[in-house]
């Protein structure tokens, strides 16, 4: 990989952050759902589960189920935007395909890990969870995040390319966002309850990788003109 | 051996039932202008995208040279400088942000394209949203030149530009085209246009 990949690697992921400080659209959307989803099921359900093994089994899959929805709603635009207001030209012209790729998917990694670190302290007070294993929390959010965002890219890059995009995003979205989304709940759960998540980390892991290394084979034929 | 050179033959091109281009051919070299004009909707923008790369043709092929080269399709959508209506820049960023991202992304200095900017009388600080449609068409123009392509394909490029952007624009054809550049000119009128080795007339 050479340096001026990484440079227009970087470029883009700078470019979406500079314009993102600037409209704030996407972190509003997703800190804003994620608090009031948080807030209205913590409300609703009040204390869940007579012991922590079953809160936190409970706060596990509320956390991915949350995660997994704001991702679904607010991050599909990442290249719809670029299609609509006719930017996407530019990129095509400038830009490798497999930079761009790298460079929104490191833009989705970071809103998602962004909204990791609001979402999940809110969700421990919330629901009042102890955790087990801080340590294997992160490696579980982060390794459920990288996967969430390169599903979660790919499939924007999908949607982009308009008709039957949206049947297709739907048919694909099952498929690959399913797994990561069992994998990520075991795995959390296994962190917050101290029970043995070596076995699930590892498999989060190569879905991580698989889904990377499809994402960067993919992404060219799709984006292409 | 021309410094570059731009040759498409039998070129066709359907969207669903609709023919907008049929067989058409045409070649150009270094200093040269390749003329294409018609009335709207008659596929000269078709015609340029397909030859950016930016449009799979049906039929035909498209032959881009550079120092003897031919260049593969991807490589010849990266290396053109390709001036069209439709192509738009970010909101959010001002004129001197985005040519910065568009420098970074061709590889080049990130203030490379000061001196173009300035040339072209662009406002820097400005975003692209605040931009008239005179400015945004010189910011086409500055995004065209930045890399200094040897093939350039400008649709409509003197389009909402007043005297003195014209004059400008002209002055950048000219310089590219005497640097031993070619370029692909399309147009709905008859546009007095310097160097014409070619022409190409399209009916809609």
């Amino acid at each position: 990989m050479s340096s001026g990949w990484t440079a227009e690697a970087a470029a883009v992921f700078a470019k979406d952050w500079r314009a993102e400080r600037r409209a704030r659209h996407a972190v509003a959307t997703l800190v804003l759902f994620a608090i009031t989803t948080l807030v209205i099921a913590s409300l609703a359900l009040g204390p869940i589960g007579a012991t922590p093994g079953e809160r936190s089994d409970v706060a596990s899959a509320l956390l991915w189920i949350l995660l997994l929805f704001a991702a679904a709603a607010g991050l599909p635009r990442v290249f719809v935007h670029e299609e609509e207001s006719h930017t996407a030209t530019v990129l095509r012209l400038a830009a490798r395909p497999s930079a761009v790729f790298a460079g929104k998917l490191a833009w989705v990694a970071s809103l998602l890990a962004l909204l990791e670190a609001v979402a999940t302290p809110l969700a421990l007070a919330l629901f009042d969870l102890p955790v087990a294993s801080p340590g294997r929390l992160v490696l579980a959010l982060g390794a459920g995040g990288a996967g969430l965002a390169a599903a979660t890219t790919l499939l924007a890059a999908i949607v982009a390319q308009g008709r039957g995009a949206t049947t297709l995003f739907a048919a694909l979205a099952f498929p690959l966002l399913v797994p990561l989304a069992v994998l990520a709940v075991a795995a959390t759960r296994a962190a917050l309850g101290g029970g043995d998540a070596g076995g699930v980390l590892v498999q989060l892991f190569l879905y991580d990788s698989t889904i990377m290394v499809a994402g960067f084979l993919l992404f060219p034929v799709i984006w292409a003109p | 051996m021309p410094v570059a050179r731009l040759a498409f033959e039998g070129l066709s091109r359907r969207f669903d039932r609709l023919v907008v281009l049929d067989r058409v051919s045409g070649e150009v070299e270094s200093g040269g202008l390749f003329a294409v004009r018609g009335p709207n909707g008659s596929g000269k923008s078709t015609l340029l995208r397909c030859l950016a790369g930016l449009l799979a043709p049906d039929r035909g092929r498209v032959v881009a040279e550079e120092d003897g080269r031919a260049l593969a399709n991807d490589e010849r959508r990266r290396r053109v400088g390709l001036l069209a209506p439709d192509i738009a820049f970010y909101d959010e960023l001002s004129v001197s942000e985005n040519l910065e991202l568009v420098a970074r992304l061709r590889g080049l200095p990130p203030a490379s394209g000061r001196a173009v900017a300035e040339r072209l009388g662009l406002p820097a600080a400005r975003p692209w949203r605040a931009l008239s449609s005179g400015m945004r068409q010189r910011l086409r123009w500055a995004f065209a030149v930045l890399h200094r392509p040897r093939l350039l394909l400008l649709d409509e490029p003197f389009q909402n530009l007043d005297d003195d952007g014209e004059r400008i624009a002209r002055a950048l054809l000219d310089e590219h085209l005497e640097n031993g550049g070619l370029a692909v000119a399309a147009s709905p009128v008859s546009l007095p246009l310097p160097r014409i080795s070619g022409e190409l007339r399209l009916d809609r």
